[in-house]
């Protein structure tokens, strides 16, 4: 009996003990969350994703031809765009990247600077919140300018991008993305500014597979069509495979949310894919 | 009716004066050996607490405090094998043998959602105000449900070697 009573006595004391245990090491325990995106990009438009301190991301981008194009284009496999892009991680909160795209002929050089990332715990906060910048620069044929009043300055564009994004569950993304594209030159009685909002989702179906969404709202169009893109990621270890169908063929934003005149409802989609490679710079 | 009292005397009594100590910056860090490149990464915010009249011993840790050589396996651990947005604390609670050179710890570990019994061999002294703890062991990936696919680069290893170093003050 005294035997029972001890035990009774003590177990729901040692218990106690453990929970309270426990409890002496519940702390401020904080973190931020991590992968919003499997990749830098969504499908076009960036991702509020940053290439990781002193890693150096390789990004081949292609899109073939409309698949209106009929046989004898092989539904757009037998034309091409492509973009060769670098971007380097300097801090975990900032990267700078530079491309080309062979649509247009056009050099771009961009960074991105994360200014809040979601986090749980003690220093809560809703969203990621990425700052993007990119100026352009159309490559011309000296002969082409010679004789013109052409300025260098006449050649470049700019975009400015505040990415903000929320992984809603470990599943689910999204991102909205207000961007302000300035051209310095336009033909006459366009716009130097043009606006748009930027819709993004990631659905992920397996840890290395997801469904991508991304539209792009013009606020100030100028006879181009909203660009709708659908697209899926596989992940592989170092690289990761996206590929996707989109009305628009180019790939800087310029382009793509301002100057695509494919209509999905006409057939004009382009299929195109992203391949990235990780390189692990810093030892 | 005495004895009661007794008994809720003696817990009053040893709850205020059991001696317990705390440190929250211990080192867990594991070890994985595998064909392309060995797979290492540690953890410096473990929190662990260690009572010596029950003799309970109590770890947690954040499985995204974890940091690796590599951002992308960094990543990789955090999403495709851990699911630490899902799971995102480690423990082991269990309890520990006297202040010994060897001493054997007996207990639940719970990583990944999965509970299991483990027993470790560690050391646990005391040296000045501190008691220092010291433990290798190692893990079995499938014993908590951590499944790595076969189309790997790392090709990962299904044994973990895991070390464990901890500084405890008295509180």
């Amino acid at each position: 009996m005294k035997r029972i009573l001890l035990i009774l006595l003590f177990s729901p004391v040692i218990i106690f003990a453990q929970d309270e245990l426990i409890q002496l090491l519940n702390d401020d325990s904080n973190y931020k969350i991590s992968s919003t995106f499997k990749g830098v990009k969504i499908v076009n438009s960036q991702s509020a994703e940053l290439v990781s301190k002193g890693d150096l991301l390789f990004l081949i981008q292609h899109r073939f031809g409309p698949l209106n194009s009929g046989a004898y284009n092989l539904y757009g496999l037998d034309n091409a765009q492509v973009r060769f892009g670098l971007d380097y991680g300097l801090n975990d909160w900032f990267s700078i990247g530079m491309g080309r795209s062979s649509f247009l002929k056009t050099i771009d050089a961009n960074t991105k600077i994360k200014l809040l990332s979601q986090s749980k715990g003690k220093d809560f906060f809703p969203f990621s919140i990425v700052w993007y910048s990119s100026v352009f620069f159309k490559q011309s044929i000296w002969k082409e300018m010679q004789g013109l009043d052409y300025l260098f300055s006449d050649q470049i564009s700019y975009v400015h991008q505040l990415l903000v994004a929320r992984k809603i569950t470990s599943a689910f993304s999204l991102q909205l993305s207000p961007t302000l594209v300035h051209k310095n030159i336009v033909n006459q009685g366009e716009a130097n500014d043009l606006l748009s909002v930027g819709l993004g989702a990631r659905h992920k179906l397996t840890s290395k597979f997801s469904l991508n969404v991304e539209y792009f709202l013009q606020l100030n169009k100028e006879n181009s069509i909203n660009p709708l893109s659908l697209g899926v990621d596989i992940e592989t270890g170092g690289h990761v495979f996206q590929l996707h169908l989109s009305n628009s063929a180019a790939m800087f934003e310029r382009a793509f949310i301002h100057e695509t005149n494919g209509n999905w409802s006409n057939g004009d989609i382009y299929f195109g894919f992203n391949i990235s490679r990780v390189f692990t710079l810093k030892e | 009716m005495n004895k009661a009292i007794t008994f809720i005397l003696i817990f009053f009594v040893t709850n205020l004066y059991s001696q317990r100590f705390i440190d929250k910056k211990a080192e867990i860090s594991f070890f994985s050996e595998a064909l392309i490149e060995d797979i290492s990464a540690k953890n410096n915010k473990v929190s662990v607490v260690y009572d010596v009249e029950t003799k309970q011993l109590v770890f947690q840790l954040n499985i995204s405090d974890f940091v690796f050589q590599k951002p992308l396996m960094q990543e990789h651990f955090n999403e495709n094998y851990l699911e630490s947005d899902r799971f995102p604390k480690a423990s082991f609670s269990g309890i520990i043998g006297e202040l010994n050179k060897i001493s054997i710890a007996k207990g639940i570990l719970k990583i990944h959602g999965e509970s299991n019994e483990v027993k470790v061999k560690g050391s646990l002294v005391k040296s000045n105000d501190n008691v220092i703890l010291d433990a290798t062991f190692t893990i079995q990936l499938k014993d908590y449900n951590i499944k790595i696919p076969k189309i790997v680069i790392y090709n990962i290893a299904e044994e973990i070697e895991i070390n464990v170093k901890a500084k405890l003050k008295e509180i």
